[in-house]
C-alpha cells in the first residue's frame, strides 16, 4: 500500500458517499416522477369537472327554457341566461385542457355544433312562446327536437368522460409502481452504503491504530528509561512509517546521549555531542555541560596544582615562621635586658635634664641684663650723634664766612690793582711833564710799590684763606663721615639690640624647654619602667608564638598532603 | 732806518711804558700814551680787519681796540687775561692797545736798542723801533699812526 493515512481514509468515506448520492439521486428521480403524474390525474380530474359542469349548464339552459314556456315569467330565465355566459369559457377551458388529444378535439368540435344547436333551439322557443301562450310552445317542445339533441350531447359527453377517465387509471397504476422502485432502491442503498462504511472502518482502524499501539509501549519504555528497545521500522511510506523511523532516530539520539553520559561517568570527558538541530535543548544542554565539565576539571586540576604549590610553599614559610620565631624569642629575651639599662639610662638623663633646667635659668637673667646695658649703649650714640649734627652746623657757618672773606679779599685786590694803575698813570703824566714831574715820578713809583706790597699781601691772605677752606672741607668731611660712622653705630646697637633681645627670648625659650625636657624625662622614665613590663609580656607571647608556629607546621603538612590527594583525584578525569 | 731825530738825542733816555702780552714783553714811548684803563665792556665789531678786537667806551669816548700781536701778524701763544688797554692818542686818531698786564714807566738808554729781530721781517720789522737786551720790543708808534691800514680802519669806524 503506497497510500497514507488520509488518502485511505479519504477513499473509505469517498465511497460510502458515493452510495449514499446514488441513492439521494434514486429518490429525488421517483418523487419528482410521482409529483409529475399527481399533476397528470390533478389536470384529468379538472378535464373531468368541466365536463361535469358543461352538461351541468346545458341543462340549466333546458330548465330556464323549460321554466319560461310554463309560467312565462322572465324571472324563470335567470339560470337560463347565467349558463349561457359562462358555457363559453368553460367550452374554451376544455379545448385547452385536452390540446394534447386529438380524438378529443374531434369530439369537441362535434360538440361544438351540437351546443350551437341546442342554444339557438332554446333562444327560438322563447321567442316563441314570448309571442304565443303556453299551449303552442308546449307543442313546439313536444317535437322532439330538443331532446334528440340533447341526448346526442349527453352521449358525447360521456365518451369524453370515460376516456379521461381511462387516462386516471393508467396514471394511476404508473405512479404506483414508480413509488415501488424507489422504496426498494432506498433500501437497498442504505444497506450497501451501510455495509461499506463498517468495512473501511476496520480496515483503517487497523492499519492506524496497531502501529500506534506498539509505538506506545515502547514510549513507555523509553519513559521508564529502558533505552534497549528497537523500533521496527517497516518499509511504509505514510506517516505512521514515518512517526516510527522518527522515532527510532530519537531512541538512538537518547542512546547516545546515555553513552556520552556513561563515558563522562566512567570520568573520561572527552566525549562529544552533536546537537540534532539548533533547538535541540538536551543535545545544546549536554554539549555545555560537557564543556563547562571539561573546563571547570581543567580549572580544578589547575587549582589543584596552584594548591599543592602554595601548600608546599606554606610549609616551608611555616617551617621558616617556626625557627624565625624562635629567633625572635630570642631576640626579645635580649631586648628585655636591653630595655632595662636603658631605663637606666634614663634616669641618669632626667637628673641631667633638671640640671640644665636650672643652667637655662641663670642664662636668662644674664641675657636681661645684656638688653640693659645695648638700651645704654643705644642712647649714648644718640647723644653722639646730636653733637655731631652741631658741629657739623659749625663746621657749614666757617664755610661760608671763609667765602666772606675771599669775597673782601678779592675787594682789596681790586683795590690794589686800580692802585697799580693810578700810579702808572701818575708815572706816565710825571714823565710827560719831565724834569719838573720827577719827584711826582718817585711818589708814583712809591704808591706802585705800595700797591704791588698791598697785592702780595693778599695774596698771601688768599694762600692762607685757600688752606682755611681746604682745612673746613676736610672738617666737613670727616663730620659727614663721623655722621654717618654714629649711624651705623647707632644701626649696628640696634641690630645688637634686637639680637641681644632675639638671644634673651631664645634663652627664656631654651629654659622652658630644658624645663620641659626634664619633665619628659621624668615621664620617659615611667614610659621605660612601662616598656620593660610590656618586654616580659611580649617575650611570653613569643614563646607563645613558637608554639603555635609548630602547629601552623603541622597544619600546612596535613594541607599539602590534601592538595596532593586532590591532584590525584582531578588527574582521574580524561579531559 | 731814518736817525735823523734820533741823531740828536743819542744822549737822552727814552721814556717807555713797558708791557706784556701774551708771554711777550713790549713797550710804547710813554709821550704817545694819554692813559692807561682797565678793559670794561668790549664790544666787537662786524666787518673790521682781524686785528682789531672791538670797541669800549672810555668816559663817553668811543675807543677801537688792537691785538698788536695779530697786526704784527705774529703768532697766538696761549691764552690771555685781557685786561687792560693803553690808549694811543696820535695827531688825528685815537685808539687803545691790547695788554695782559702793565709792568710800568721805565727808562731805556737808545743805545741798548738793537735794530733788528730775527723772527720779525720785512714789513713788520718797519714797526718797531728795537729789541733791548732783556728781549723788551719797542713799538715805533709814529710809524703805526702813519700806517694806511690804520688811516683805512679810521675810515671805517667813523
Amino acid at each position: 500500500m503506497k497510500w497514507n493515512v488520509g488518502t485511505k481514509m479519504a477513499a473509505g468515506f469517498g465511497s460510502v458517499l458515493v452510495v449514499f448520492t446514488l441513492v439521494g439521486v434514486v429518490s429525488y428521480r421517483s418523487t419528482t416522477q410521482l409529483i409529475e403524474a399527481s399533476d397528470l390525474r390533478k389536470h384529468t380530474y379538472d378535464v373531468l369537472g368541466n365536463i361535469t359542469e358543461m352538461l351541468t349548464l346545458l341543462t340549466d339552459v333546458q330548465v330556464g327554457q323549460r321554466g319560461y314556456v310554463i309560467t312565462g315569467d322572465d324571472n324563470y330565465l335567470e339560470p337560463y341566461r347565467s349558463a349561457l355566459t359562462k358555457l363559453d369559457q368553460t367550452f374554451q377551458d376544455l379545448r385547452r385542457q385536452t390540446a394534447d388529444s386529438v380524438r378529443q378535439q374531434g369530439r369537441l368540435d362535434a360538440l361544438d355544433a351540437l351546443i350551437k344547436t341546442r342554444v339557438a333551439y332554446s333562444r327560438e322557443v322563447i321567442d316563441f312562446r314570448r309571442t304565443n301562450s303556453l299551449e303552442a310552445a308546449a307543442q313546439m317542445i313536444k317535437s322532439g327536437k330538443g331532446e334528440t339533441n340533447m341526448d346526442e350531447i349527453r352521449k358525447l359527453l360521456g365518451e369524453m368522460q370515460s376516456e379521461e377517465e381511462g387516462l386516471l387509471k393508467i396514471y394511476t397504476e404508473q405512479s404506483a409502481s414508480d413509488a415501488r422502485n424507489a422504496k426498494w432502491t432506498i433500501v437497498l442503498g442504505t444497506l450497501v452504503g451501510l455495509l461499506l462504511a463498517a468495512i473501511f472502518g476496520v480496515l483503517i482502524t487497523r492499519n492506524i491504530a496497531g502501529p500506534l499501539q506498539s509505538l506506545t509501549t515502547v514510549a513507555e519504555r523509553i519513559t521508564a528509561g529502558d533505552l534497549s528497545v528497537n523500533v521496527t521500522a517497516d518499509a511504509r511510506s505514510d506517516e505512521i512509517g514515518l512517526f516510527a523511523r522518527t522515532f527510532d532516530r530519537m531512541t538512538q539520539s537518547l542512546r547516545t546521549m546515555a553513552g556520552a553520559a556513561e563515558q563522562i561517568a566512567a570520568g573520561d570527558l572527552r566525549a562529544t555531542i552533536t546537537p540534532q538541530s539548533a533547538n535541540d535543548v538536551l543535545g545544546n544542554a549536554f554539549a555545555r555541560m560537557i564543556d563547562n565539565l571539561r573546563e571547570q576539571t581543567r580549572q580544578l586540576l589547575e587549582g589543584a596544582n596552584v594548591l599543592g604549590a602554595a601548600a608546599t610553599e606554606i610549609v616551608a614559610s611555616t617551617t621558616q615562621l617556626a625557627s624565625t620565631a624562635t629567633e625572635s624569642a630570642t631576640a626579645v629575651s635580649e631586648t628585655t635586658t636591653t630595655v632595662e639599662e636603658v631605663r637606666q639610662t634614663a634616669q641618669v638623663t632626667s637628673q641631667k635634664a633638671k640640671n640644665v633646667s636650672e643652667s637655662a635659668k641663670k642664662t636668662a637673667q644674664i641675657s636681661g641684663s645684656g638688653r640693659k646695658s645695648t638700651e645704654d649703649v643705644a642712647m649714648g650714640m644718640n647723644r653722639i650723634r646730636e653733637q655731631m649734627e652741631a658741629i657739623a652746623e659749625s663746621m657749614v657757618r666757617l664755610s661760608e664766612q671763609s667765602q666772606t672773606i675771599g669775597q673782601i679779599i678779592a675787594t682789596v685786590e681790586d683795590l690794589a690793582a686800580q692802585s697799580n694803575l693810578l700810579a702808572v698813570n701818575a708815572a706816565i703824566e710825571a714823565a710827560k711833564a719831565g724834569e719838573h714831574g720827577k719827584g711826582f715820578g718817585v711818589v708814583a713809583q712809591e704808591v706802585k710799590n705800595l700797591a704791588e706790597q698791598s697785592r702780595q699781601a693778599t695774596n698771601q691772605v688768599r694762600t692762607i684763606l685757600s688752606e682755611i677752606q681746604k682745612a673746613t672741607g676736610a672738617a666737613v668731611m670727616a663730620t659727614e663721615q663721623g655722621s654717618r660712622a654714629v649711624e651705623g653705630g647707632e644701626r649696628q646697637t640696634a641690630t645688637a639690640g634686637e639680637s641681644i633681645q632675639a638671644l634673651s627670648d631664645s634663652v627664656t625659650e631654651a629654659a622652658q624647654a630644658a624645663t620641659q625636657i626634664a619633665a619628659s624625662s621624668q615621664q620617659q622614665l615611667v614610659g621605660m619602667e612601662q616598656v620593660a613590663v610590656a618586654m616580659e609580656n611580649i617575650k611570653q607571647a613569643s614563646n607563645q608564638n613558637v608554639a603555635s608556629a609548630k602547629q601552623l607546621e603541622n597544619a600546612a603538612r596535613n594541607v599539602d598532603d590534601l592538595g596532593k590527594r586532590l591532584k590525584q583525584i582531578v588527574e582521574r578525569y580524561k579531559v | 732806518m731814518a736817525h735823523s731825530p734820533a741823531a740828536e738825542i743819542t744822549e737822552i733816555q727814552l721814556e717807555v711804558l713797558e708791557f706784556r702780552l701774551a708771554q711777550e714783553s713790549y713797550a710804547v714811548e710813554s709821550r704817545y700814551i694819554q692813559e692807561v684803563y682797565p678793559l670794561r665792556d668790549l664790544t666787537p665789531v662786524p666787518c673790521t680787519p682781524a686785528f682789531v678786537l672791538g670797541i669800549v667806551n672810555v668816559r663817553g669816548r668811543i675807543v677801537p681796540v688792537l691785538d698788536i700781536k695779530k697786526f704784527l701778524d705774529l703768532h697766538e701763544k696761549g691764552l690771555t687775561d685781557l685786561h687792560r688797554i693803553i690808549l694811543i692818542r696820535g695827531e688825528d686818531c685815537e685808539f687803545g692797545l691790547l695788554a695782559d698786564v702793565i709792568v710800568g714807566v721805565r727808562s731805556i738808554p737808545f743805545e741798548s736798542l738793537q735794530p733788528s729781530l730775527p723772527t720779525l721781517t720785512g714789513i713788520r720789522s718797519d714797526y718797531l723801533k728795537g729789541v733791548t737786551a732783556e728781549r723788551l720790543v719797542v713799538l715805533d708808534l709814529a710809524r703805526i699812526l702813519a700806517d694806511p691800514k690804520i688811516i683805512v680802519n679810521d675810515e671805517v669806524i667813523a
